[in-house]
């Protein structure tokens, strides 16, 4: 999870695309995969993702992402799984549970669909740095400055609360709580009291973010006041086409 | 400049004074060091330089408080800001962008500065604080040291004639706070930034800063020239400070009437001591 | 105690963070661990007590391989203090955050509550007090006071001392302190020269991933090699001593130095009034 949702440096074609482009491309490839119910094209999209990754140089934090989430999905997956009892049975087991077809495909459905419509956010955040997502907001979506902020502000902040949190786990663990146990659900009643530190050192940190801020001319910012002018190129227009071309192949249902 | 007059200052909801009854000057091109327990009240004599108190700390607010000839009662800390730039210990929560070229952008942006200014102002910044070359680094792959650079580089291009530092090195290693007092002494001795510095490392304080002022309990017990201070050691220790190893030494020496000069700053007018001693002791 | 057999470490992605270290700390020792930021200490810590463990190379613990043992079994005999107390204390009150600590070691509460209170008579702490609204340093010391109830006989510090003031820091290193006079081993990570030159006896020094300095205090901070490799300052007297000359090489402490000097002066007085 290390750097998950967070910016790279980095000088690919899509590092340089313009910040609008990519919150298109961004909605447009979690759009999709709602609108569409077919798998194959679900799996198509999750694989355009990995290519984009790989583009901007992230693949292999965009693999480790995706085997991460993989984990949970095959949970939810098998949740899913026994609560569908309608349809052509394939398999009984003991105690009455029958697993349907019509099981099966929708609760892969909604894993892919998980899967594929996390990566987008991922995606964006991944090329795009924060000051620049909140300069479009605000100069050209027209979002009021204090909303763009508090959204940037909380994506900035994912990170280092997940190494707040890792740390306070170390912590503890080095003074004896067994979170090295395998049983989950002792894990989830051990981790309930480290709320409180990670509540604490979340809330002194936005308080001093608060700070800093206002110091640095926070109320006097105007919709105008933004340095960075982005401009609109050939690569922009092709991706936005692509996506309108994906949306469009989605919700028609040529691929039911 | 920055005039205190008989403040004290009571948070909201306290119990009792964090400042009680300071007055102090600071003059244009000063390079001064604030130090004393914690709890002494030297963070909140920061808020009281640079408007959070009693603007953003709300609380019970005595005696004046001028930054350049504005009162802070009267002036928004955006608007102080102008003239006084802040920098604190936390790292990472004062940083607010994600890149180092766009954290120096928001306060140019915000500010107003001509766009057509900004670019040179960038510059200067990234050059005066010795960090050209991280330009379009991330803040998150900058070790301490180097986002601490970074924080002051976004305070300096706003080009503020003080800046207040609530101890800047506190998570930094000895090698990255040293780092950080040669850049404040090269804005102070070569741009005329008046500093005002709130440090616990006393060695640092005594080789760099001209004055020191000792906070205890609120209450301002000492200040001075940095050897002035130290002359009055046992007043410091009852503060809960210490004073370098060498000064100590120095002291020692005195009380055994081998030595009457100042008491050294750093090792290098500790050796010119010793020497000292042990030539006179041969005439 | 704790001993170090070859070992190296790399993080899944990075180039190797520890490479081939070998030491073995004995019962009772008081050791500093020295480096400038970057060189590995806070991994090579963590590698002590099975936080983390090594990519190749052994470390065992009284006698307990880290490789195969949990981290909580290590636990029940080893302290770990961090840097930050904010990432330990996790309950509202200072006696109900001892408590919590001795949890899976004192299975019976009666016994955990005598503990608790002992602790809190040695610590001269407040146990119904609010640990959130004190200031670092009581943070640490409740931290430090956790651990200790513990009774662990190996304390492992990661920078116990960076960001109090100097009152709390001696109070937080003379428990310490006296703690190792009792026997209780102590494996410390500080910046603060000084802080090691008072309290500990030996030295390890890590300069990228590597350990380049193992001996005596006195001798590795008067070590200009090692010190350069390292990037190090030593502690002021000991380099005052250095840049006096090789006639003032034992001199370690104030006193040593106000002494010698005395000595000195007082030996040149004579042998110049005996001349004239």
């Amino acid at each position: 999870m290390n750097g998950f949702l967070s910016y790279v440096n980095g000088s690919s074609p899509l590092h340089k695309l313009h910040p609008l482009t990519k919150m298109v491309m961004s909605f447009a490839l979690c759009a999709s995969c709602f609108l569409s119910g077919n798998h194959v094209l679900i799996l198509c999209v999750i694989g355009l993702n990995l290519c984009l990754f790989a583009s901007a140089g992230g693949i292999a934090r965009a693999v480790s992402t995706l085997l991460s989430f993989v984990k949970f999905s095959a949970v939810l997956f098998v949740l899913q799984l026994f609560f569908i009892k309608d349809g052509t049975p394939i398999f009984t087991l003991p105690l009455g549970i029958t697993l349907t077809y019509e099981g099966v495909m929708f609760s892969l459905l909604f894993v892919l669909r998980f899967l594929a419509s996390t990566m987008p956010l991922a995606l964006m955040l991944s090329v795009t740095p924060v000051g620049d997502i909140s300069n479009v907001l605000v100069r050209n979506l027209r979002v009021p400055y204090r909303y763009a902020f508090v959204i940037t502000t909380a994506a900035r902040f994912i990170p280092l609360f997940s190494e707040e949190m890792s740390g306070i786990m170390e912590a503890q663990t080095a003074r004896g709580v067994e979170f090295d146990t395998r049983n989950f659900i002792k894990k989830i009643r051990l981790l309930i009291p480290l709320c409180v530190p990670l509540l604490i050192s979340s809330v002194r940190r936005i308080e001093n973010s608060a700070i800093s801020a206002e110091l640095r001319g926070f109320n006097l910012r105007t919709r105008l006041s933004g340095y960075k002018r982005y401009s609109f190129g050939a690569n922009d227009a092709t991706i936005l086409i692509a996506c309108a071309a994906l949306v469009a192949v989605s919700a028609s249902g040529i691929w039911p | 400049m920055i005039r205190i007059t008989g403040l004290s200052f009571q948070y909201g909801g306290g119990e009792k004074n964090a400042l009680s009854d300071i007055d102090l000057e600071i003059n244009n091109g000063d390079f001064l060091g604030i130090i004393g327990s914690s709890g002494a009240g030297k963070s909140t004599l920061t808020y009281a330089m640079n408007g959070l108190a009693p603007h953003h700390f709300r609380g019970d607010f005595r005696g004046e408080v001028t930054v350049n000839g504005l009162d802070t009662r009267q002036n928004q800390p955006e608007e102080l800001a102008r003239h006084v730039g802040s920098v604190f210990q936390d790292i990472d929560s004062q940083m607010l962008a994600s890149v180092v070229e766009d954290e120096i952008l928001f306060g140019l942006e915000n500010f107003g500065i001509p766009h057509d200014e900004i670019e040179r102002r960038m510059n200067d910044a990234l050059e005066s604080t010795g960090i050209s070359e991280l330009r379009s680094r991330t803040v998150a792959s900058l070790s301490g040291g180097q986002k601490q650079k970074a924080a002051i580089a976004a305070i300096v291009a706003l080009r503020p004639s003080i800046m207040v530092l609530d101890e800047p090195t506190g998570e930094l290693d000895p090698q990255s706070s040293r780092m950080v007092f040669e850049i404040l002494k090269k804005l102070n001795e070569e741009h005329g930034v008046t500093i005002v510095l709130v440090e616990q490392k006393i060695m640092l304080l005594c080789e760099f800063a001209r004055r020191l002022a000792v906070m205890d309990g609120g209450k301002l017990i000492l200040c001075g020239p940095v050897k002035d201070v130290l002359d009055s050691a046992d007043r410091l220790e009852d503060a809960g400070v210490n004073i370098p190893r060498v000064a100590t030494l120095a002291r020692r020496l005195r009380e055994r009437e081998l030595y009457h000069g100042d008491i050294p700053l750093d090792i290098g007018r500790a050796k010119i001591m010793v020497e000292g001693i042990l030539s006179d002791a041969a005439l | 105690m704790l001993r170090f057999d070859r070992v190296s470490f790399s993080y899944r992605t990075e180039t190797a963070t520890i490479s081939d270290v070998s030491f073995e700390i004995g019962e009772g020792e008081f050791v500093a661990l020295l480096g400038e930021n970057g060189a590995g200490k806070s991994t090579l810590l963590r590698l002590c007590n099975g936080l983390l463990r090594p990519t190749s190379g052994r470390v065992s613990v009284r006698g307990y391989d880290t490789a195969t043992t949990k981290t909580s079994a290590i636990a029940r005999f080893t302290g770990f203090l961090f840097q930050n107390p904010d990432r330990q204390i996790c309950q509202n009150t200072v006696y109900g955050e001892i408590m919590f600590g001795l949890e899976y070691i004192l299975p019976d509460e009666s016994e955990r509550r005598r503990r608790t209170d002992e602790t809190l008579a040695l610590f001269s702490l407040d146990g119904l007090g609010d640990p959130f609204g004190l200031s670092r340093g009581e943070r640490q010391q409740i931290a430090l006071a956790a651990i200790l109830a513990r009774k662990p006989v190996l304390l492992l510090l990661d920078e116990p001392t960076t960001g109090l003031d100097y009152r709390e820091c001696m109070t937080v290193m003379e428990i310490v302190s006296n703690l190792n006079a009792e026997g209780t081993t102590v494996f410390m990570i500080s910046h603060d020269m000084e802080v090691v030159a008072d309290f500990a006896r030996r030295v390890l020094v890590l300069s990228g991933g590597r350990l380049i300095g193992d001996g005596p205090v006195r001798r590795i901070m008067k070590d200009p090699g090692v010190l350069r490799e390292a990037s190090l300052l030593p502690a002021q007297i000991p380099a005052l001593a250095m840049t006096l000359g090789d006639s003032f090489a034992n001199i370690f402490t104030i006193d040593e130095m106000a002494d010698t000097v005395g000595q000195r002066a007082l030996a040149r007085q004579t042998s110049v009034g005996k001349t004239s």
